[in-house]
């Protein structure tokens, strides 16, 4: 009688919580699909880098499995509070307490197992819908098959298992200490504080929007300054938006109550008095919860958009930095080795090589000066390519060529940075002194061809060949070790270049030595030039490194986050569901004072509407700014509206899921009301 | 006849040192086998928490109650839940009966703990259930029957194992009067028939009518005893109505 007991409350328990049931399935099919993946032998072969995946994921896993538990946690708190009545029940029949804590052991176990099947039979589903998106990034065919990864599987169960079995065994413990009369009369108790006074609301509320509002600024701040972010300020800032955010949650149930209820004329108009008052004691008493979720959100917003603006800037970097497939640097343009090498191993499409000549720094760097750019350019040099050689690039990847007279320049930049370029001719006109001499500036050109590091940095500039003769006697050497890399070899190949091409030309290089001395932290050092340093770069092994830079942000980024919306919004969730049977009496009693049902419902949907907006409220208000602050220091690669598209796009995700419960909630809510009414 | 319950010089303190609530102050009784006895009071009188002291739900903080000689303000925490369903029958005012649980499960379920046979269970329940007017009921779930059905129920739930006393507060607080005076007659005839001995809590005179001794609580104290004697039911209940006006309180009114 007691197992059927027990099967009998887990069905009902799973009913009752089928949002909370729900969410761990998916949270454990998301755990197995993504473990799955970071274990799968097709993912880790796809490149060396593969090889982090599995650690990051794991880590993560270990983050998702604790925020699990919480929530498991708080609802079996929540669940072992509503059925204290009937644990009472049990006592009082005289059931032992060891048969009734096994028997909350034996549904819990039910239902957990139920969960755990379920959420494996999902994840293996996703699993092949994440695979055929990593093969599609890496542009691999990939055919669905039926495999099964038993590490993943085990690391899954064990995940669950640890953390179900250590709250079933606390919760156990808790029942076993019980005394009859507190569960018994534990409904009465918990109604002697409805409303927590809190004393100097106005001051408080008012002081937590400075808060929030000091750290906007002071993130806006410290971002300005590009790279050079200040720890210490963004602890500041960090610290008072958390301040801030627990304050504000704690002191807007008063605020509320003051604007609704204290003013009579919007008190009495529609449902305002019943539905305000409801909110601003729930609010009250879950202050903490919530503020606890609302800094929950803002890490999940913020951490989602500068994942996605790295990725932006890896898309986009690799673009800028890898024109052509094979790029390599000498100091002394002896590059016959390399050649040969690349003309037996691949099919070369063409190839040149040419000299960049470094001068000293010339004034269209203030063109730079607020913007985090102007850090790339830490060498203080300029650099100066010959206009044949700069066709010939052109030439290479497909532009046609372009004219210059003697007294003429071209600025070719990358195009973040060629809208300060522009607006700095603007105002300053369009000449530049380099080398002491005036040139006209022709045009800006944003084409891609290395000015990232390779061909300088951030922009070089073009002379026609007449003029390399002057620039020559002008040329000075740089106080940084590349900048004595000087000569030139770039090559397009037919097909693109692997992984195993790189390492194939670094180990048949490597016979070589680079003995280099340069000064560096005004010290002067010698150096082992090694491939390594960015000498010889392959297009197509950067690619594959990028893509699982790419793959594994993105992917931990979507994993966390998804879990992380859907627990907090279970959590809001199991809180207004579980509250519905105290809500019942009150939406009765409208009811019996002669309120109809869609006028009611029209309440409810309000009441969780406003429930749900609360915690996201600040979150959303709060890290537009910050966003777009952060965007500050990708600036480089990422273009502004890069940065407001990803936000659209994270609000977009975080909104249809958080949607989804707040619908799920009010379809619930309604009909438990309704119920029995 | 027998001493079944002695409550020996009981308090309940409630609060903490300074402020303290004597919900129980200094009360002793005895109860013979066989008796309906009713206990009454204003609320706030203790009468609630005098049950909950006798069916060990709280403990009491000085004093002692016997059950057949046995103390039980005595038993540790391991036996209690034997002692509770060897002895002790509960009726609640609000059923208080298993929602996952059909009639029939409900009142079976002591017998399945206390491990009775199968067979033995099944005829008893439905003997019981005849009794009591619920046999056709008995695959039905709490929330598909009526209230007056339900306490029927939570009747035959508390006397299935035939517990030495039943505790019933306010049984028919949440009945219609229909169904309350059918479930008296039936507890009614139950003490009588069965000799069962009921203690029962109540604030209505005329549920209290059926006891045939009612004790009656003002501030923690008994403030008098009657018994019914050889007095009609009818009778008993004017006894009862001029007791309650000398206790004053909410029952000033009453008549």
């Amino acid at each position: 009688m007691l197992g059927k007991l027990s099967f009998r409350n887990a069905k009902r328990q799973a009913l009752n919580y089928i949002i909370y049931f729900i969410t761990v399935t998916i949270s454990i099919g998301l755990i197995f699909s993504f473990n799955f993946l970071a274990f799968s032998k097709d993912v880790s072969e796809l490149s060396n880098q593969m090889e982090y995946f599995k650690q990051v994921i794991v880590i993560l896993s270990i983050i998702i499995a604790f925020s699990i538990a919480w929530l498991i946690n708080y609802t079996m708190k929540f669940i072992l509070e509503k059925r204290s009545k009937e644990f009472a029940i049990y006592q009082i029949l005289g059931i032992e307490k060891k048969d009734i804590s096994s028997m909350f052991v034996k549904e819990n176990i039910i239902i957990g197992a139920i969960a755990l099947m379920f959420g494996i039979l999902l994840g293996m589903f996703l699993y092949q819908v994440l695979i055929s998106i990593v093969m599609n990034i890496f542009k691999q065919p990939y055919q669905i098959n039926i495999v099964f990864s038993y590490k993943a599987l085990l690391l899954t169960i064990l995940y669950f298992v640890l953390i179900y079995g250590i709250i079933i065994l606390k919760n156990r413990k808790k029942i076993k200490k019980s005394k009859v009369y507190e569960l018994l009369y534990s409904e009465k108790q918990n109604e002697n504080h409805v409303m927590r006074k809190v004393k100097y609301n106005k001051i408080i509320f008012a002081f937590s929007v400075i808060l929030l509002l000091v750290s906007i600024f002071v993130v806006k701040y410290t971002f300005s300054f590009g790279s050079n972010v200040s720890f210490n300020l963004v602890l500041i800032a960090l610290i008072s938006l958390i301040v801030g955010i627990y304050l504000f949650y704690i002191s807007i149930s008063g605020f509320i109550l003051d604007f609704y209820i204290n003013n009579k004329r919007r008190k009495y108009k529609n449902s305002n008095m019943f539905l305000y008052r409801n909110l601003a004691s729930k609010v009250n008493t879950m202050s903490i919860t919530m503020s606890t979720l609302a800094v929950m959100f803002v890490i999940i917003i913020i951490g989602l958009n500068i994942s996605m603006l790295m990725n932006n800037m890896l898309n986009n970097e690799m673009e800028i930095l890898y024109p052509f497939e094979i790029m390599i640097s000498t100091t002394d343009g002896d590059f016959t080795k390399y050649k040969e090498y690349i003309k037996k191993n691949s099919d070369v499409v063409n190839m040149h090589e040419y000299k960049i000549y470094t001068i000293e720094q010339t004034p269209l760097i203030e063109a730079l000066k607020d913007t985090s750019l102007r850090d790339r350019k830490y060498n203080k040099v300029d650099n100066v390519i010959k206009l044949s050689d700069y066709n010939k690039l052109r030439e290479m990847i497909g532009y046609s060529s372009v004219e210059l007279s003697n007294d003429e320049i071209i600025v070719n930049t990358i195009s973040t940075a060629s809208n300060y370029i522009n607006k700095y001719i603007k105002e300053n006109g369009n000449y530049i002194t380099a080398c002491n001499k005036k040139y006209k500036i022709k045009q800006v050109e944003d084409i891609n061809l290395g000015q990232l590091g390779f061909n300088g940095f951030v922009y070089f500039f073009v002379v026609n060949d007449n003029e390399i003769e002057f620039i020559k006697e002008n040329e000075i050497s740089s106080d940084y070790l590349s900048n004595n890399l000087e000569y030139k070899l770039v090559v397009n190949t037919k097909e693109k270049t692997t992984q195993a091409f790189y390492d194939d030309l670094c180990s048949y290089i490597k016979t070589y030595h680079f003995p280099q001395v340069g000064i560096y932290d005004g010290i002067e050092k010698e150096y082992d030039v090694e491939i390594s340093l960015g000498n010889v770069l392959s297009r197509g092994q950067r690619i594959g490194e990028t893509k699982s830079f790419y793959t594994i942000i993105s992917f931990s980024a979507i994993y966390v986050s998804l879990i992380l919306i859907m627990i907090s919004a279970t959590l809001l969730a199991i809180q207004q569901l579980s509250e519905s049977e105290k809500y019942k009496y009150r939406y009765k009693v409208l009811k019996d004072l002669g309120m109809d049902e869609m006028d009611m419902n029209k309440i409810i949907f309000k009441q969780i509407f406003i429930y749900f907006l609360l915690p996201i409220l600040i979150p959303v208000l709060i890290s537009v700014p910050i966003v777009l602050s952060i965007g500050n220091i990708f600036t480089l690669a990422v273009t502004y509206k890069e940065i407001i598209k990803n936000i659209c796009f994270v609000f977009g995700i975080f909104f249809l899921v958080y949607s989804i419960y707040f619908v799920a909630t009010d379809v619930q809510f309604e009909k438990n009301i309704n119920e029995e009414i | 006849m027998e001493n079944l319950l002695v409550v020996d010089s009981i308090q309940k303190y409630y609060g903490s040192k300074e402020n303290i609530t004597k919900a129980i102050n200094d009360i002793s009784f005895s109860v013979n086998s066989g008796e309906f006895i009713g206990i009454m009071g204003a609320s706030g009188s203790g009468k609630t928490t005098l049950l909950n002291c006798i069916s060990t739900i709280d403990n009491v903080s000085s004093g002692h109650i016997y059950l057949e000689n046995k103390d039980i303000t005595k038993i540790n925490d391991e036996d209690i839940a034997k002692f509770r369903r060897e002895n002790l029958g509960f009726i609640f005012q609000d059923f208080n009966l298993l929602d996952t649980l059909t009639v029939e499960e409900n009142i079976a379920l002591i017998l399945t703990i206390n491990k009775v046979l199968q067979k033995d269970i099944d005829n008893k329940v439905f003997e019981l259930a005849l009794k009591l007017g619920i046999d056709d009921i008995l695959n039905k779930y709490p929330y598909q029957i009526s209230g007056g059905q339900r306490q029927r129920c939570a009747v035959a739930r508390a006397i299935i194992n035939n517990p030495k006393l039943i505790l019933a507060d306010e049984p028919t607080g949440a009945l219609d009067s229909k169904s309350a005076r059918q479930l008296l007659d039936i507890l009614k005839e139950m003490n009588e028939k069965l000799k069962v001995t009921i203690l029962m809590v109540t604030h209505d005179p005329f549920c209290a009518s059926y006891c045939n001794k009612i004790l009656f609580l003002k501030d923690g104290r008994i403030f008098n005893k009657i018994e019914k004697g050889d007095k009609t039911q009818k009778e008993f209940y004017n006894n009862i109505l001029d007791v309650l006006s000398l206790l004053g309180g909410d029952f000033r009114d009453v008549r």
